[in-house]
């Protein structure tokens, strides 16, 4: 996890700035609509993952 | 989300979509600001129905001395 | 600039000695037997450990419901990610940028909550009351473990006029009036508008009528 390696061995944790904020909720909206999008795709991958298997 | 054992299957009994019937939310909406306008308007004329009532008093009190 | 991963220096016993928050220490803006419950609970442990004010985006992007405690008492996410924003004590920019964003409707919550306990009175009125026009749903789980539906101008209006929400109880907010009064706050103008107004001059009517 990258907040991880953030925080090192130190136990401490780097403050974020109002644009790594942005950033983050811009990246985990993208994320929530792909998932949204993703849906379909992902059932039928899986199906067809069960079909190959047997 | 390991963190929580509960019945996930309870939490989407309540569903939280929003614009599913957009006319009918915005009504319920209406209906809640309406209530907070009117409770605010109370607030004020109760404010004042109690200075009007001290003013009363004050004036009272100083006929009776007279 | 650096957080402690955990929270440390907030719940030292020998005093705490970093910046306060209406002259104390942030999370004692929370009681105690809720702090007690929040650090000891699983989420806190493992959700809210190490995280800033960017990945706390994540946490709060998760969040279903919004509530206090529920069950054996156990806090509800939204109570440990407000100690943990009592904590962080982000900056206003950020804090408002919570607000405002549109993607995640428990962030704003969460945020409005956070303003509530945190800004000072005015600044309370003026950031959280344009938020009564926004209707959009939230999911809150009761103490029994039930959930219902709410709105976010339901729960703004509940953070501007109750003494308890989210079992939590909020410092005494001054009357709007009092602060209007003061100067310090004009009044409100509801985000009805001239659709208030049409509705004034029907009441208004109907009294005429009823009169004459």
């Amino acid at each position: 996890r990258q907040h991880q390696i953030a925080i090192g061995q130190s136990g401490e944790v780097k403050r974020a700035t109002l644009e790594e904020v942005r950033e983050r909720l811009e990246w985990l909206a993208q994320k929530r609509r792909e998932e949204k999008e993703g849906i379909g795709n992902v059932v039928d991958l899986g199906k067809r993952l069960e079909v190959r298997k047997e | 989300k390991d963190w929580d054992d509960d019945d996930i299957e309870e939490v989407e009994m309540v569903d939280d979509t929003d614009d599913l019937d957009p006319e009918t939310e915005r009504a319920a909406w209406k209906l809640r600001e309406l209530k907070r306008v009117k409770r605010e308007r109370e607030v004020i004329e109760t404010a004042e129905k109690e200075r009007e009532e001290i003013e009363r008093r004050r004036n009272l009190s100083k006929e009776e001395r007279e | 600039m650096t957080h402690a991963a955990d929270a440390r220096r907030h719940f030292d016993s020998r005093g705490y000695t970093g910046p306060q928050i209406h002259n104390q220490n942030p999370v004692h803006l929370l009681e105690k037997p809720i702090r007690d419950r929040i650090i000891t609970s699983y989420y806190w442990q493992e959700q809210c450990f190490a995280i800033n004010e960017a990945t706390l985006c994540d946490r709060a992007a998760a969040m279903s419901f919004i509530g206090g405690t529920y069950g054996q008492q156990k806090p509800s996410p939204f109570l440990c990610l407000t100690m943990k924003l009592l904590q962080l004590m982000p900056e206003r920019d950020i804090v408002l940028e919570y607000l405002h964003q549109t993607e995640f409707k428990y962030l704003t919550a969460l945020a409005a909550f956070y303003i509530r306990l945190t800004f000072d009175s005015k600044d309370i009125f003026q950031t959280l009351e344009p938020m009564l026009a926004d209707y959009r749903k939230l999911r809150r789980r009761a103490r029994d473990g039930g959930y219902s539906l709410t709105y976010m101008d339901q729960f703004v209006d509940d953070l501007l006029t109750k003494d308890r929400v989210c079992a939590t109880s909020l410092w005494k907010l001054p009357q709007r009036t009092i602060l209007e009064d003061l100067g310090h706050l004009e009044a409100r103008d509801s985000p009805l508008g001239r659709e208030l107004d049409e509705i004034d001059d029907q009441d208004d009517d109907i009294m005429a009528n009823g009169e004459s």
